[in-house]
């Protein structure tokens, strides 16, 4: 077992900002801690790395008690989001620390700094101080810091996100590359829902201090359990619509050809997950509404807003009744005033629960 | 039509040399002057108009100095007694600002505030009670009242100035040598520390120079054994007349471990002047 959290609370004086959460991370698996700032996702990381004490609950790092120990007697390495490079040391010294620190002969010392430099292709730079190289440079140079001396656990803190969009796309395959090849356990910080998608073996998605689903990405895309998920994930976001369960589980929409396409098992599962009013969304996500005629069976009639070509695909917004949500197709024929019919395949629509 | 145009700026740059000679001067003038009376002869010191530069240099007054005055002596009190208080202030200034900046500590700015408030008093409210304390402890008139009091009166300011210095450094930046396997005090001495660097150069030249010009507290608490430069440079007052030849020597002589001071910790002193001001 790699990392195990157990009921594990936070509170800044009156303020919770992790609360009771537990999660099992494996052996070298990649876990992404997912949510908007100030959801509990960094502190929840700074718990596991022994810089911040936790309110209550426990922390196990390969079944041993972590909770109160050094940071130091925890054998992890972490990624800064402004890389916490020494930079009154060369890069050379600054790869080098760790080792220093553990009193690593000499020679051995170089060749490690050297292995791993070159595997991070920053060897050409060891003479250079820190503030001398680009903020790309600068993150490989705190990855390499952290991969030399083959930690077990390698905690990261949105690493990525001080780094321009084409650079963090090269960096996240190439993150994900070196930790899988070693075989690292990690937990990966981000509030950027691709850097989750692409990345993560598993997600936990974290809003307000709990965390709200935990799954892997596409089951997370593809079920998302609550509102605040269904928004947070995807670009356009899930289409969201109120929707009750009536004493008789008959289910009213606020688009009811929508509501009517709910399956079983996702009636079923509107069951477990209603309110005490009843109260739940259906969702379904833009990439699979599909645009046909007015009038066709079963379809929503709406209006169309606006229609927004983005090229590969196209960005289709629509109101039925006082309800806005958007459709994504291929090219079209629509027009922005047409009056058209929008269809929810049964096997796409999903059942949310509204947030805490 | 293309002169005016290209003579603004050499004039406004003239302008600029001229303006800066001049504070030059203004400042540098009483340094020349004291330094020059050093080397004067009561005779030429008197004159009227003052000569500036034609006499005969001689060095009976530095001479003066050490055998009236006992400037020997003083020196090495001062030298002993400033380089305890110093350190004694920088080394339980900086950890206790250090505990100020980085720890969770309830009541932290009361606290602050009040290491702060021994510097709101009057020095010469505190020299009786100190008097007292002194006699009763059997320390009066040794090195170490002197280095008490004044590493007291420096502890406050190193405090106040390392907090800042110290918040200024990322966090990030600990947290990541004690991630690599440093415990708190590893990372203090060997990232934190050497980072601080120009911080503390510029923090000890103040609290050096605040103890190494201090006179009130020295005439007061000292009488024969514990005497420092201060002290023995004012006996230059007589009775009857200032003997302002031994008094420059005496300035002279008490400037010079300031400027060596200052000239060594130049590299960090400009960087640590201004390190608050230009970030990154």
């Amino acid at each position: 077992m790699g990392i195990q959290i157990k009921n594990l609370v936070k509170r800044f004086g009156s303020l919770t900002v992790v609360n009771d959460i537990s999660v099992d991370i494996k052996d070298g698996e990649f876990f992404t801690l997912l949510g908007s700032s100030g959801c509990g996702k960094t502190t929840t990381l700074r718990m596991i790395a022994g810089l911040e004490t936790p309110s209550e609950g426990k922390v196990f790092i390969h079944g041993k008690d972590v909770t109160y120990a050094e940071p130091r007697h925890r054998d992890i390495a972490m990624a800064f989001q402004d890389y916490g490079l020494y930079p009154n040391m060369s890069v050379f010294e600054n790869i080098e620390f760790p080792l220093k620190i553990r009193k690593m002969p000499e020679a051995e010392r170089r060749k490690k700094v050297e292995e791993t430099a070159g595997t991070l292709g920053i060897g050409d730079y060891l003479g250079r101080k820190p503030a001398q190289m680009s903020g790309g440079q600068r993150q490989r140079v705190s990855l390499a810091r952290a991969l030399v001396r083959n930690p077990k656990v390698f905690l990261m803190d949105e690493p990525l996100s001080n780094l321009d969009a084409k650079l963090r796309a090269v960096m996240r395959t190439e993150i994900r590359r070196l930790v899988t090849e070693q075989g690292i356990t990690t937990v990966y910080v981000t509030h950027d829902q691709i850097e989750a998608m692409s990345m993560a073996d598993r997600i936990a998605v974290m809003y307000k201090g709990d965390m709200v689903q935990v799954a892997p990405p596409l089951e997370i895309y593809d079920r998302p359990a609550t509102r605040f998920v269904a928004d947070f994930i995807g670009s356009p976001p899930m289409n969201l619509f109120s929707a009750e369960l009536s004493k008789g589980g008959r289910v009213v929409c606020q688009i009811q050809e929508f509501g009517q396409a709910l399956d079983e098992t996702e009636r079923h599962r509107a069951t477990q997950m209603a309110d005490q009013h009843g109260h739940f969304s259906v969702g379904v996500r833009p990439e699979h509404l599909q645009c046909v005629a007015a009038g066709t069976a079963g379809s929503a009639e709406a209006i169309v807003e606006l229609v927004e070509p983005l090229g590969q695909t196209t960005n289709i917004y629509l109101l039925s009744g006082d309800q806005r949500y958007i459709v994504v197709t291929d090219r079209t024929t629509v027009e922005a005033g047409d009056t058209i019919g929008v269809i929810a395949p049964r096997e796409h629509v999903r059942a949310v629960a509204r947030d805490r | 039509m293309s002169k005016p145009k290209t003579l603004r700026p050499v004039l406004q740059g003239l302008g600029a040399y001229a303006l800066a000679i001049l504070a030059t001067l203004f400042f540098a003038f009483p340094v020349f002057w004291m330094a020059s009376s050093s080397l004067k002869s009561e005779l030429d010191i008197s004159q009227y108009p003052p000569v500036f530069t034609s006499f005969e240099p001689s060095l009976v007054n530095y001479a003066e100095l050490f055998t009236q005055l006992d400037a020997l002596d003083a020196f090495i009190n001062s030298a002993v007694i400033v380089a305890m208080a110093t350190s004694l202030a920088m080394i339980c200034g900086t950890m206790a600002a250090y505990a100020l900046a980085r720890f969770d500590m309830k009541g932290k700015e009361v606290m602050a505030f009040e290491v702060l408030s021994i510097r709101m008093l009057p020095p010469i409210v505190s020299v009786i009670p100190m008097f007292i304390i002194a006699r009763t402890l059997g320390i009066f008139d040794t090195y170490w009242l002197l280095a008490a009091a004044y590493g007291l009166a420096g502890l406050p300011f190193v405090v106040w100035v390392m907090r800042v210095f110290i918040q200024d450094i990322p966090q990030s930046i600990e947290e990541a040598a004690m991630i690599d396997g440093c415990s708190r005090f590893e990372t203090f001495w060997r990232v934190t520390l050497p980072l601080l660097l120009p911080g503390l150069a510029a923090t000890m030249v103040i609290v050096f120079m605040f103890s190494w010009n201090e006179f009130l507290l020295a005439s007061m608490l000292t009488s024969q054994e514990a005497k420092t430069l201060p002290v023995i440079a004012a006996n230059a007052i007589k009775p009857k007349s200032i003997a302002w030849g031994l008094a420059s020597a005496a300035g002279v002589m008490m400037s010079l471990p300031v400027v060596v001071l200052v000239l060594l910790m130049q590299r960090y002193l400009v960087r640590g002047l201004t390190l608050g001001a230009v970030k990154g």
